[in-house]
């Protein structure tokens, strides 16, 4: 099988596309209410040491994916067994977000719709990407990015007018657990997600490229959420804290001169997109995952199949909207410490005891050969 | 809408265990199979809206019950 290769520039688009994701509609920061933006920035800078750990452990196994350094590391049982934790993590994080989108769309553009043929539909098209490879995504991601980047500052500058900045004020007016605890959501949904990629960026070109395009990529990406979570504060004050999807409504405040109104389908189509690329992106190391632990020729091969059950998945994954908002913001934080923190922890501690072991057994190996 | 969602499998079947049998992939086979076997099972289950169990809920226990508060 060919091996897969992306640039620079394609890896920090596909992680700020992948972070956005879903948050931009949801949002950020759990009960904090105005304090949201300040919680963003403490689960930003929380996020930046963890993200060093993800970047370490892909530069000393460059051109190796998650599932070949847990074999590598932990032996072939051991390994298999944190592959497949992981398998499991990005395929739950994939039926998430087809759930998101589904309730996202049904609730707000078609009611009418069963929200299964909503979900089926992006998960197809969702297979169809990672079918054709992660080269392909990374074109996808660095040719929508300008434009998506160009839809939220429009957005963002259209809605100036509506902005009350005192909606904003008292600063720091929760209590600090109220804000340490949505700053924890904010680490783990989105910034931590980027786990995730340690499946993805071992066809980076060179050493130095993995904590580029991490460090890039969620940096961005922070920044965009940040400014799109003060926004939505400032336009929606109280309000915005008891709206399931507060992006929408606060662009859907926008009207300028009376002709230039419901540009919210803007946020939907910058969701859509976003959600399409993360879904991709989990599925992608979903079946890398399940590859590599069969030993299996392609990923390709059980694609189709994989990106099946994850739709199916995401019709029972929840009882409904304020079931999929609860877990987002109150249980998921606590349930992906595990992947997001612990797992790579470990995997970083062996791998820098291993290292220089690994190393000469590899220059030995290729004396010999 | 269960003998479509047959056909569609049977299809699927046809389009992707063929190629794999005819280049003797027995591993990419096997796991296909499986796979498309669970698939089946799932579709066929919310055809017949069979209340399936999420596994949200254990998970929501198992860290409440570690926490012990309402996570």
């Amino acid at each position: 099988m060919r091996k897969e290769y992306i640039t620079d520039k394609e890896a920090i688009c596909i992680i700020i596309i992948f972070t956005i994701g879903s948050t931009l509609i949801l949002g950020i920061g759990g009960e904090a209410k105005n304090d949201r933006w300040i919680s963003g920035i403490i689960g930003l800078v929380l996020a930046l040491p963890v993200i060093l750990v993800y970047a370490r452990i892909q530069t000393i196994f460059q051109g190796q994916d998650l599932f070949d350094i847990c074999i590598l590391l932990m032996g072939k049982i051991g390994g298999r067994i944190i592959g497949g934790i992981y398998v499991w993590y990005a395929f739950h994080l994939g039926a998430m977000v087809i759930r998101n989108f589904g309730e996202f769309v049904n609730v707000v553009v078609m009611p009418e719709t069963p929200m299964f043929i909503l979900m089926l539909t992006i998960g197809l098209v969702a297979i169809l990407t990672v079918r054709s490879g992660v080269e392909v995504i990374g074109r996808i991601c660095a040719y929508l990015l300008p434009i998506l980047f160009f839809i939220i500052i429009v957005v963002q500058l259209l809605a100036i007018p509506e902005m009350r900045f005192n909606h904003i004020k008292p600063v720091l007016s929760n209590s600090f657990s109220v804000i340490a605890e949505g700053a924890y959501s904010t680490f783990s949904f989105p910034f931590a997600e980027s786990v995730v990629f340690l499946g993805v960026l071992y066809s980076l070109k060179t050493k130095k490229s993995a904590y580029r395009a991490y460090y890039y990529g969620v940096l961005l990406a922070g920044l965009i959420i940040i400014t799109i979570t003060i926004r939505n504060i400032a336009v929606l004050g109280p309000l915005g804290t008891s709206l399931y999807f507060p992006s929408h409504v606060a662009v859907s405040r926008i009207s300028v001169g009376e002709f230039l109104q419901r540009i919210e389908v803007t946020v939907a189509f910058v969701f859509a997109v976003a959600a399409l690329i993360k879904i991709s992106i989990c599925l992608f190391v979903a079946a890398k995952g399940i590859s590599k632990i069969c030993n299996l020729y392609d990923y390709r091969s059980i694609v189709i199949q994989l990106g099946l059950i994850m739709t199916y998945f995401a019709q029972f994954i929840y009882k409904d909207i304020m079931k999929m908002v609860e877990w987002a913001f109150k249980t998921y934080p606590y349930y992906a410490f595990p992947f997001q923190v612990v797992l790579p922890m470990v995997i970083w501690i062996i791998s820098e005891i291993k290292k220089n072991k690994l190393t000469s057994q590899k220059q030995v190996t290729g004396s010999k050969g | 809408m269960c003998i479509l969602a047959f056909f569609i499998y049977a299809g699927l079947a046809i389009y992707e265990f063929v190629p794999l049998y005819k280049e003797k992939r027995w591993g990419d086979f096997a796991a296909n199979a499986v796979l498309w076997t669970i698939s089946l099972t799932i579709v066929m289950l919310l055809c017949f809206n069979v209340d399936l169990p999420s596994p949200q809920i254990p998970i929501q226990k198992l860290i409440s019950s570690i926490l012990g508060k309402q996570a």
